[in-house]
């Protein structure tokens, strides 16, 4: 097997515009790599036939950029004109859409190659990736481990280097939570940054789709492709274009960091809190100054993200009835029985279980208790983060409060998967920006991931913090990857 | 029975005449082959997002203006969550916390005067799919679903069926004259829910909701048949209960469909695909302006240059007419008698429009000038009338072919007019008592005699003349 | 409480038009509540804030212009749909008409 796929992009692209090698070399090793990793479940479907006619295509054109011939993987919620799309879910096991997602128009805008679908939790529902229909994509750290959810199978690809980059998506921690699980980098954009049509809409105000990759620089890379103003989604930000990797390498020298003191407290186990602690002397000691401070509300975000979430998609997963696609029951005599039929095989327990709990929390009284009230919690909690980035450049904290656990524990707890985006859930509810960085290990030898959170639309900020530490720390991250 | 008061309020659902859907860029308009106006969003494919319709939304409010409503400048959308096969997302976008306008009204005339309708509030949302049931199967076409709609809702402020159907009149007749709707009851691009219900005390009594009655006066016997069965119900011991009905016209009566069930559960939300969005004042400016004449107004005009009623109604009846004559620059009362006579009866006998024929608006006022100042007669414009559809020729020159005939030499005319005034002595004694119908009597017989021939200018100063020796 | 009657685990699915076939009413009884339990918290949770927050943009929504218009092929619809007849999409039940 060749090994082009472990170096540098930049080095890639170099050796592709230096005509030594060829994106079919880059596309067969990444199907090789894939193959060899089976075991990892991080795919659902592979794109292999179109790959390589695409990557042979390729040969005749001008090497134009970066990521020009550069094998990516998709998140499965995310759609691909003429490629199945499931959602890791029974319902839309057969499914294959007619339009592209817009991000997925800007990577082939690049010339990127698409190398397939990963694995997630069914709907984007979920912490562990286990509620797939597909089975559950695993920690290439430790083939007993989760790869934590959504985005599973993306991090679990990046992770043991079957591909350098992916796509996830990010409603209350989709990609931070795996990207500190399988200790890649994981970026979610600031709300609108990136456009969602496309992107099957499980909380749509909570919703976005972002990087996952190998290291801080080819993340902002990524992003500098996928972000876009995009007409056809009103939640799509208008933003003059910018060059994400700009301020890597720029001193930190005088950057104000806050941790809210929630963050760093008993829920957050101790290992990881003396990992971050160790991050924060090491900010102090190269010119940031830390201060500890307080958000509101960050103790509801999980019972917020549970009002907003499940009630969005209660209403954004209604769709799915059996009439127009994906699974439709046989032989039923009523609409009704269509329905209820179709959407009880085709749903998976979690799934029905959210659908079920935000139909109650909408309907009647309850939306003025329970869904009103969350709003107003939210705006609050938006403020109290507002106010406090008008002051400091950053908020930090850990990603996770645990590192991934085993692929058995828990499974029948069905308010724990909730307890473990605890962290990275009032992210989404503010709109924010936020990366996971891999800053360390446990004494199980798993990945720790250090959060850390920007002000609105300042992505680059983050990458330039972000970028420091990981030279810094140069750590090795190769450790997930099953080496010859 | 009398005792009793009725009390109807009204929802009316009009389809927006735009180029395109509410929320999804698919064209909005007839087609006859199914499911051709269709996109990915129409059918709520995963992944799918709104955006919203800028001459939707410009329509919308316009509607509102025109209801003088007050306008929520900062407006969200709502989900409206139910399952049905038309509606593809399992939700209908709407606006349930922020209507385009609330606290409205509009103003009908009835015959003892004229009444203030309040509207509670309009708002934007999206139409269905239609579902044709046929050979035991139910199908689809999405050609309608995500068709702008805007829905408006009266408070409970009518009392008879003169005023539910003049309040839909009035409605229908603004949306179409200022383009906002087809307004076509029959063909459901305007669909009327009639809500009434019955008390003998001044708390309102339980209504019912009468679903997309089919024409103006069907809902006036909808209000009608309504009030009676509910009367009736009552006076029979009986309560009225919550339901919804449809009206059967050839049976002249009401129909249950369904009742309410207390399960009907909506689960309205905010709809988080959309930011807010705003109304800005040079928008609203801009709307405003583009209202043009309202009927109302049309009529005054109308009435101000000495229209009958009749003839009135039936230029306001067609829109088309309505604006052509009240763009010539010209005596509209001569000309709306041409234009809905001859005119009127050229064009349905050669099935044509009046832009394919010669009779340019130039013309016509040209025409209308000479009938006025009586340089022509009625006799000549019919003449002539032919020519002025076909001929290529200048207008002077196929009046003066016409005109040749005229009988205006003294001579004639004044031998012809004393032979009348002999013949018609009743008149000249009219005449002396000052009454002003014997000219006109004489004129006409003047006219009759000559065949329409005589210059009505020149017999009227000889037949005047005459009668003065007579005196 | 410790979890819901069936009557309100029937009714929940019945929203969500979810069938929950008898033997699992009493596991589900058990679940949401777990869950509802947990969201009743916010009941306890003091807030000053009168606004809701909808959705975290900073943008006000935009218009699309009049003349965008775009119409897809049906026949692409079709490869996805259960069931079709000509070019109506057939609902795979009778329904019907009221």
């Amino acid at each position: 097997m060749t090994d082009y796929l472990r170096k540098p992009i930049k080095e890639i692209h170099e050796l592709l515009k230096k005509k030594e090698i060829q994106p079919i070399d880059l596309v067969k090793e990444c199907f090789e790599r894939i193959e060899k990793n089976a075991e990892l479940n991080a795919f659902i479907t592979l794109n292999k036939e179109q790959a390589i006619e695409e990557a042979i295509a390729l040969e005749q054109k001008e090497v134009d950029n970066l990521f020009f011939g550069i094998p990516i993987a998709i998140k499965d919620n995310i759609v691909t004109k003429d490629l199945r799309t499931t959602c890791a879910s029974k319902m839309l096991e057969n499914f294959v859409p007619i339009y592209d997602a817009e991000v997925v128009k800007n990577l082939k805008e690049k010339h990127m190659i698409i190398i397939g679908k990963t694995n997630m939790d069914e709907f984007a529902m979920g912490s562990t990736s286990r509620t797939s229909y597909f089975g559950a994509p695993i920690n290439p750290w430790n083939r007993k481990k989760i790869a934590g959810g959504s985005s599973g199978g993306s991090a679990s690809a990046v992770a043991s280097r079957m591909i350098p980059l992916a796509l996830g998506s990010d409603t209350g921690g989709s990609i931070r939570q795996p990207s500190s699980y399988t200790g890649i980098v994981g970026m979610k954009p600031t709300y609108g940054r990136v456009s969602r049509y496309g992107l099957v809409a499980f909380a749509s105000s909570l919703d976005q789709i972002g990087p996952m990759t190998r290291n801080v620089e080819e993340n902002a890379g990524l992003l500098n492709i996928i972000a876009s103003y995009d007409e056809k989604d009103l939640t799509s930000a208008k933003k003059e274009p910018e060059d994400f990797t700009r301020l890597i390498g720029k001193s930190i020298q005088g950057m104000k960091i806050a941790v809210p003191n929630y963050f760093m407290s008993d829920i957050v186990s101790r290992e990881i809190q003396e990992k971050i602690e160790e991050m924060i002397e090491r900010l102090k000691n190269n010119g940031a100054s830390i201060s500890y401070i307080d958000i509101k509300h960050l103790e509801q975000a999980v019972t917020l993200y549970q009002i907003i979430g499940m009630g969005e998609a209660s209403s954004n997963l209604a769709r799915f009835d059996g009439i127009r696609y994906g699974y439709s029951e046989k032989n039923c005599t009523s609409v009704e029985e269509l329905y209820k039929k179709s959407r009880a095989v085709g749903f998976g327990e979690e799934v029905k279980r959210r659908i079920m709990v935000g139909s109650y929390l909408l309907s009647g009284k309850n939306a003025k208790i329970y869904y009103d009230k969350a709003l107003k919690i939210r705006k609050e909690m938006q403020k109290s983060f507002q106010e406090a980035l008008a002051h400091y450049d950053f908020i930090i904290g850990p990603t996770t409060t645990t590192t991934a656990y085993n692929l058995d524990e828990e499974m029948n707890d069905v308010s724990k998967n909730f307890m473990d985006d605890v962290l990275v859930i009032p992210v989404n509810m503010a709109g924010l920006p936020a990366l996971s960085l891999p800053v360390g290990f446990s004494k199980e030898h798993l990945p720790i991931g250090l959060h850390i959170i920007g002000n609105a639309f300042e992505e680059a900020k983050i990458y330039q913090l972000a970028s420091f530490l990981e030279k810094e720390l140069n750590l090795d991250l190769e450790g997930g990857a099953s080496h010859e | 029975m009398n005792d009793y008061q009725t009390t109807v309020g009204i929802e009316i659902h009009c389809e927006l005449k735009t180029n395109a859907k509410m929320f999804s860029p698919a064209k909005n308009g007839y087609t006859k082959e199914a499911n051709t106006n269709i996109n990915e969003i129409d059918f709520a494919y995963p992944g799918v997002l709104p955006t919203i319709n800028e001459e939707a939304v410009r329509l919308a409010l316009k509607a509102a203006i025109l209801l003088n409503c007050k306008i929520n400048q900062t407006m969200y959308f709502d989900r409206k969550n139910y399952f049905y096969p038309d509606l593809p997302k399992g939700y209908q976008i709407t606006q349930a916390r922020t209507p385009i306008g609330v606290d409205g009204f509009l103003e009908i005339k009835l015959n003892e005067g004229t009444k203030k309708v309040r509207i509670h509030d309009i708002h934007i949302e999206e139409d269905t799919a239609k579902s044709i049931h046929h050979n035991n199967k139910t199908l689809l076409d999405f050609n309608r679903c995500g068709v702008p709609l805007i829905e408006i809702v009266t408070e409970a402020d009518m009392h008879t069926s003169e005023e539910a159907k003049a309040y839909v009149r009035t409605l229908k007749e603004l949306f179409f004259y200022e383009d906002i709707s087809d307004c076509k009851i029959e063909e459901g691009s305007m669909r009327c829910d009639v809500n009434v219900s019955v008390s003998k005390t001044n708390a309102l009594g339980t209504r019912t909701e009468t679903k997309n009655v089919g024409s103006i006066s069907s809902v006036g016997e909808v209000v009608e048949r309504e009030a009676i069965r509910q009367i009736k119900k009552i006076e029979s011991g009986n309560r009225i209960e919550e339901e919804t009905r449809r009206y059967d016209e050839a049976k002249k009566e009401t129909v249950l469909m369904r009742k309410k069930e207390t399960g009907n559960d909506y689960r309205y939300f905010p709809d988080g695909d959309f930011p807010p969005l705003v109304l800005t004042e040079e928008l609203i400016k801009e709307v405003t302006s583009s209202i043009t004449l309202l009927p109302e107004e049309r009529r005054k005009i109308l009435e101000n240059a000495g229209i009958s009623e009749v003839n009135i109604e039936k230029i306001i009846a067609n829109k088309t007419l309505c604006d052509y004559l009240l763009s010539l620059n010209t005596n509209l009362k001569i000309a709306s008698n041409l234009l809905l006579g001859e005119i009127a009866s050229y064009l349905n006998t050669h099935n044509k429009k009046l832009e394919e024929t010669k009779l340019t608006k130039e013309r016509l006022e040209y025409i209308v000038k000479k009938l006025e100042t009586k340089e022509i007669t009625n006799q000549v414009f019919k003449d002539i009338l032919i020519s002025l559809f076909e001929s290529e020729k200048e207008i002077e020159e196929i009046l003066k072919e016409a005109k040749k005939d005229t009988i205006d030499d003294d001579e004639t005319l004044r031998s012809m007019i004393i032979k009348i005034i002999e013949d018609n002595e009743q008149s000249v004694e009219d005449y002396k008592n000052g009454k002003d119908r014997a000219v006109k009597f004489l004129m006409g017989q003047i006219m009759k005699s000559s065949k329409g021939k005589a210059s009505p200018t020149l017999a009227n100063a000889l037949l005047i003349e005459e009668l003065e020796h007579k005196k | 409480m410790e979890k819901l009657t069936q009557e309100e685990v029937l009714h929940v699915a019945d929203l969500a038009r979810i069938e929950v076939e008898a033997e699992k009413l009493e596991k589900y009884s058990v679940e949401l509540k777990q869950l509802l339990n947990d969201i009743d918290k916010i009941k306890d949770v003091e807030v000053a804030e009168d606004e809701i927050l909808v959705t975290p943009t900073h943008h006000f929504a935009s218009m699309r212009e009049k003349d965008k218009i775009r119409n897809e092929d049906f026949e692409m619809i079709r490869k996805n749909l259960p069931l079709s007849v000509g070019k109506f999409v057939s609902v795979p039940v009778v329904i019907k008409n009221d």
